[in-house]
């Protein structure tokens, strides 16, 4: 094996996982936060697909910065959701009250978003025809797909924007107090209801605009969603239920080990890498990569 | 549990009954004889489901306008279409109901053939007769004698394929040395590449360089076209039945400049989404092996179409619903009754040289054998040109001759 080729197996991996990781990031939070598990994550993941899909061709926006554009309307969209359903199944911020019914939620919200596009906007594949999709950067002997390099920096770019958030703002530390003990939070004047909105507003805002990112160079379909959540879910799981470094950490992770395991197995035999890897975590770390025994973010 | 207060009552008897009131009475006449068709409207495969209930509906208008099936009395035909989904249990699940609810006298479906094999196991089962254009080899394989298969199977395919594929390799001095195999692994590509791995390709004397097979969907395509870009095949033996899985292949194959002759094995490649996503500079050239796709004389049908559904042009799937249809009316005409057994009978007995369902699949003359499968059925080359797929192969019926873009 030429270092070369290994070279470029490694580069493709972290290209790939970097949109992984934006994926994850949302879901982390809304788990950090809320501690419920949003299977509906894809769904709004290809509903920020299909707006940028409309930005491009309405109004001819680079779906580059159609993936920015969805941020606030997603924003708000979350806020909407978790007024109008999650804030009847997750207690508005009463810890002690049943949960039971938020996976039932998440699950009917995403089959609902599924099919529901599929009839509006019939089950027809889009895409978005840009240049860069079909070109590379030559790196040496590499070559970077260029579509896949932007979304990569955007991924990055907006990973360290919520990490900023997270930890400089005033905003940060409530949802962070709200994490990690609702009740002492509630005590010290945080509105825990309101944090859960705004946890799950951002959420849905980056899953949106990782799903603009994807739109570059990954055709749109009312079920993209089921391609990638699984590979979300193990993402925040293998880098500590909640965290967020952990997830974005996890994102890269799968990506990579989905790019190596080539090297060792058939094509056919693509994601075993990563579940193989999934499962090691999990048994050597139990809480996972970046995973503390109580809740953070 | 809190007794309902009367207001919430009302609603809710209200809208318990409501909907009685808004629903029609059924329309449909003791006598109208009922199609199923049972295909993927939701899930990965929904588009072609899509496509595939155009075909059926323009058949259905045509012939209730000609006065519908006249040995019946001039029975109406009308379609029961059910979601076969993305999955052979969904599939599986939906042909039974469709077919357990009311008497059904023939189905069409399902698409894409490891769906095909679950539903016709229910046909055979309840003994309706059913009519597919799915290529795999095992669908007709099983002894069963429910199960109408109208295209050329899958290894016959491979064979007739490979053969064309020579034969315009040689005329374009361009021997074909090496090969290379890149699908997934549904069923129809499976027995596609199976013969050409075993056996074709050396009889041939064409060397397999790289035979890369996964399962939908593909993380990334990158170390396909590596492959490929490392090891120069002539020709790729391409059979990415997802939309998305495709895509990325073709984008990578442009990126890494990967020159080299791709033949698909089925109509999946030549959808319009395909110009849209991915542009007319890269399809234009792309060739696949298809059962059926509009031919020289058949320009009032496409037309009719186009203008009917909106599409830019007319593939296998709405044809072959379409020749379907058109099948079953025959078979009822010759059979005298909406009887599935009766329709059954009269279809394996069948020799039809014209009507729409003849002229539709090549080469013009439906019989089937003892297994179900169309007699002398011949698959058929399609290629991209500007943007548009046209029938290049054989020269007879093509509406197009042969380009070499790349």
């Amino acid at each position: 094996m030429a270092a070369s080729e290994l070279a470029q197996y490694v580069a493709t991996g972290l290209l790939v996982g970097g949109v992984y990781a934006l994926m994850s990031i949302g879901l982390a939070l809304i788990f950090g936060v809320m501690r419920v598990v949003n299977f509906a994550q894809g769904d709004f993941m290809m509903l920020g697909m299909y707006l940028t899909y409309y930005y491009a061709v309405a109004l001819h926006v680079d779906p580059l910065l159609g993936a920015l554009l969805t941020l606030p309307p997603f924003f708000v969209l979350g806020l909407l959701v978790h007024r109008a359903f999650l804030v009847r199944v997750t207690g508005g911020g009463d810890p002690n009250r049943e949960m039971d019914a938020q996976l039932i939620l998440t699950l009917g919200l995403s089959l609902v978003i599924t099919n529901a596009t599929t009839m509006i906007l019939s089950p027809m594949p889009r895409g978005i025809n840009v240049p860069y999709a079909s070109r590379a950067f030559a790196v040496g002997p590499l070559l970077l797909n260029q579509a896949r390099a932007y979304a990569f920096l955007m991924a990055l770019l907006l990973a360290a924007a919520v990490y900023v958030l997270l930890t400089r703002t005033d905003l940060g530390r409530a949802l962070r107090a709200a994490a990690d003990d609702p009740e002492a939070a509630g005590y010290q004047g945080i509105d825990v209801r309101r944090m859960h909105g705004m946890a799950f507003g951002i959420g849905i805002a980056l899953v949106a605009a990782a799903g603009g990112l994807l739109a570059t160079y990954h055709p749109i379909e009312p079920t993209v969603a089921v391609n990638f959540i699984v590979l979300m879910f193990v993402a925040v799981v293998l880098g500590g239920l909640g965290s967020i470094p952990g997830a974005f950490v996890g994102g890269i992770v799968i990506g990579l080990v989905q790019s190596l395991t080539l090297l060792l197995l058939p094509l056919q035999l693509q994601n075993v890498g990563v579940f193989v890897t999934f499962l090691l975590v999990l048994y050597v770390r139990p809480q996972g990569l970046f995973g503390r025994r109580a809740r953070t973010v | 549990m809190r007794p309902v207060s009367r207001p919430v009552a009302l609603l809710l008897a209200f809208l318990l009954i409501a909907p009685m009131a808004v629903v029609p009475t059924v329309a449909v006449a003791a006598d109208d004889v009922k199609i199923a068709l049972v295909v993927p409207l939701s899930g990965r495969w929904a588009r072609q489901g899509q496509l595939k209930k155009m075909g059926a509906e323009m058949a259905i208008e045509e012939i209730n306008s000609q006065g519908g099936i006249k040995a019946l009395g001039g029975a109406k035909i009308v379609l029961r279409e059910a979601d076969a989904g993305d999955s052979v249990e969904k599939a599986v699940s939906a042909a039974q109901r469709v077919l357990t609810r009311e008497k059904i006298s023939a189905g069409i479906g399902s698409w894409l053939s490891s769906l095909t094999l679950g539903v016709t196991e229910v046909a055979e089962r309840l003994q309706v007769p059913w009519l597919t254009l799915s290529y795999a080899d095992n669908i007709t394989e099983r002894g069963f004698k429910y199960t109408f298969q109208t295209s050329p199977v899958s290894s016959l395919q491979a064979e007739q394929a490979l053969d064309l594929v020579t034969e315009i390799g040689k005329k374009n001095n361009r021997p074909l040395k090496k090969a290379a195999l890149v699908g997934d692994n549904t069923a129809a590509t499976v027995f596609f590449f199976k013969p050409l791995r075993e056996k074709l390709l050396a009889a041939k004397g064409i060397e397999l360089v790289a035979d890369e097979v996964w399962t939908p969907p593909l993380a990334d395509a990158t170390s396909i076209v590596q492959k490929l870009r490392a090891t120069q095949p002539d020709i790729v033996f391409y059979g990415a039945t997802n939309f998305p899985d495709s895509v990325q292949v073709l984008q990578k194959v442009k990126e890494f400049n990967v020159k080299t002759i791709i033949q698909g094995v089925g109509a999946w490649l030549v959808t319009p989404e395909y110009v849209k996503t991915i542009g007319k500079e890269t399809m234009d050239g792309i060739q696949t092996v298809v059962a059926a796709h509009p031919l020289k004389g058949q320009e009032e049908l496409v037309k009719k179409f186009k203008q009917r559904t909106g599409e830019p042009f007319m593939t296998q799937d709405p044809l072959c619903t379409y020749a379907h249809v058109w099948l079953i009316k025959e078979a009822a005409e010759q059979a005298k009754s909406a009887d599935p057994k009766a329709i059954r009978d009269a279809l394996a007995k069948i020799d039809l040289t014209s009507g729409p369902a003849a002229t539709t699949l090549y080469p013009g003359r439906i019989r089937f054998d003892e297994r179900g499968r169309r007699v002398g059925a011949i698959p058929l080359i399609v290629q991209w040109q500007d943007g548009e797929p046209f029938t290049v192969v054989p020269a007879n019926v093509a509406t197009r001759p042969v380009a070499s873009y790349k």
